[in-house]
């Protein structure tokens, strides 16, 4: 019994983080190049009451035997990593990758990051950074006095300086990818790190032979999170809370019952 | 004590073993690939019993013998994610575990660093030639209805899916893991076992079924408790009363 009391708590914790990961995801429902995360459960390990092919008399053995679980836990939450929607921005640094891969930039620590918002700014230097300062690897420089940038689905970056007719090209833009991106470490700020999970980072130029996505200027890449989808969530998460702690109650009430057994 | 109390506190006792089972069954309803389980009340008969004696103490009590496990289908929930599988037919997918091969319903992969197709614990997803599938990085996976794995359209292995002749001796190994516990059943492959790929089987727990158990585990269990009651009661007067000499 005092066995039901745990695995019900197990199975409220693991709720409790289901409604936690719900939270993250639709407080992000907005946020330029959020990928949502799933949490995933478990059963745990199982305590053999009866072993299977114990003796049940002396001529008969059990068939099957006893087993009581022990709850709940949670797994992982795992990115997912399907497209978001696109909204039109015509900015010309806004940068969406249609398909697989991230930009790769290095932080302020020197260590490289990867993102999927590529909503870009020019720096005091002319390079090309994120919202958060952290500069596009390998760097593109853009003159402060270049009219108009384009940004190719390859990733090259030209612009136009005045009094040229030609377009001068700045660089051009790499995205990398990873064998399991689902393993990815969030650091927050949209920015991921690889991790032993996911492989080392393979760059390549953009719709190029790994299959790499390939880029789209002007516009920036939503959330994925389908704000339906993480309400019904919602509902199912609150609902096996309720029903756990509900086997909390009564096994509370069976344990009374027990005690009162003496009078 | 009398018959009445030892059967009743017997009984007590498997409504407990009950609740824990349906704790673990609650605890699971949001589970990628749980089976709910049952239990299966026996008669535990005494020796005296079954040689035919009649009125021993405790001759046949009400007891848990062993708990069954619901394979009946869960529903089938879409994620969209390219490597959740869901297997809408029977069978399980054959993972390599630590202690050898484990099977399971949760078709929740990942790839591994060095490119393998694992389950969430990092076991290796198997073929059916016992080999493992390797997933070139950068390509686009489809996993066709038969098992077919295949990237940026070639083939590249197939995901082996095997059923049983009786799945009573499944034991769970957790992790939403079984393991055959008798090398004598033998598995059998399943030819087309209808994956779903961007799908995940849910967990089989009827939750308002569950909560039904739960009530009517409480109401047996408060009914038991009374006839301990009235049997404590009964043994209370014949001490006092019956066996009182003099006045």
């Amino acid at each position: 019994m005092i066995r039901a009391l745990y695995s019900a708590a197990s199975g409220m914790t693991a709720q409790q983080l289901n409604v936690d990961n719900i939270a993250n995801n639709l407080a992000n429902a907005n946020t330029a190049g959020y990928k949502e995360r799933r949490a995933q459960f478990q059963d745990l390990l199982y305590q053999n009451i009866v072993q299977p092919g114990a003796a049940a008399s002396q001529q008969t053995t059990v068939p099957s035997g006893l087993q009581l679980g022990m709850g709940t836990r949670s797994s992982s939450n795992e990115i997912i990593f399907t497209q978001g929607n696109f909204s039109q921005t015509d900015n010309p640094l806004d940068i969406v990758i249609q398909g697989n891969g991230f930009f790769q930039v290095r932080r302020a620590q020197g260590d490289l990051a990867y993102t999927r918002d590529g909503s870009f700014q020019v720096d005091k230097d002319g390079n090309l950074v994120t919202s958060d300062g952290n500069v596009i690897e390998p760097q593109i420089t853009i003159p402060s006095n270049a009219q108009s940038v384009t940004v190719a689905p390859d990733g090259t970056v030209s612009y136009m300086q005045p009094g040229q007719s030609v377009a001068t090209k700045a660089g051009q833009i790499q995205i990398a990818n990873f064998q399991n991106p689902a393993g990815l470490n969030s650091l927050g700020h949209n920015l991921y790190q690889p991790t032993d999970a996911t492989g080392a980072a393979t760059l390549g130029t953009p719709g190029g032979q790994e299959g790499l996505g390939t880029l789209l200027q002007g516009y920036t890449e939503q959330s994925n999170v389908s704000i339906v989808q993480e309400f019904i969530n919602l509902i199912i998460a609150q609902r096996a809370y309720e029903a756990n702690s509900k086997v909390v109650k009564a096994a509370d009430d069976m344990y009374q019952q027990v005690n009162n057994l003496k009078q | 004590m009398d018959n009445l109390g030892i059967a009743a506190a017997s009984g007590l006792q498997s409504r407990m073993t009950s609740l824990d089972m349906l704790a673990n069954n609650l605890a699971n309803s949001n589970t990628v690939g749980f089976k709910s389980d049952r239990e299966f009340y026996g008669t535990f008969a005494s020796d005296d019993a079954q040689n035919g004696v009649d009125g021993g103490s405790g001759a046949s009590l009400p007891v848990i013998q062993k708990q069954w496990t619901d394979f009946s289908p869960g529903t089938i929930e879409t994620t969209g994610s390219p490597l959740d599988v869901a297997i809408a037919g029977k069978g399980f997918f054959v993972v390599s575990g630590p202690k050898g091969p484990l099977y399971t319903r949760a078709g929740h992969f990942k790839v591994m660093p060095n490119g393998e197709l694992a389950n969430d614990n990092g076991y290796a997803v198997r073929s059916p030639s016992g080999g493992n599938i390797t997933i070139p990085a950068g390509k686009t996976i489809n996993i066709t209805k038969e098992g077919q794995v295949q990237a940026d359209g070639a083939a590249i292995g197939q995901i082996d899916v095997v059923d049983f002749k009786s799945t009573e001796p499944l034991q769970k190994a957790g992790q939403s893991c079984f393991e055959n516990s008798d090398p004598k059943n033998q598995t059998t492959q399943v030819t087309n076992p209808d994956l779903q790929q961007g799908k995940l089987e849910g967990s089989n727990v009827p939750v308002a079924y569950a909560a039904m158990r739960l009530v009517s585990i409480m109401r047996q269990f408060e009914m038991l408790q009374k006839a301990v009651g009235v049997s404590s009661e009964m043994d209370t007067k014949s001490i006092t009363d019956v066996a009182r000499v003099g006045n």
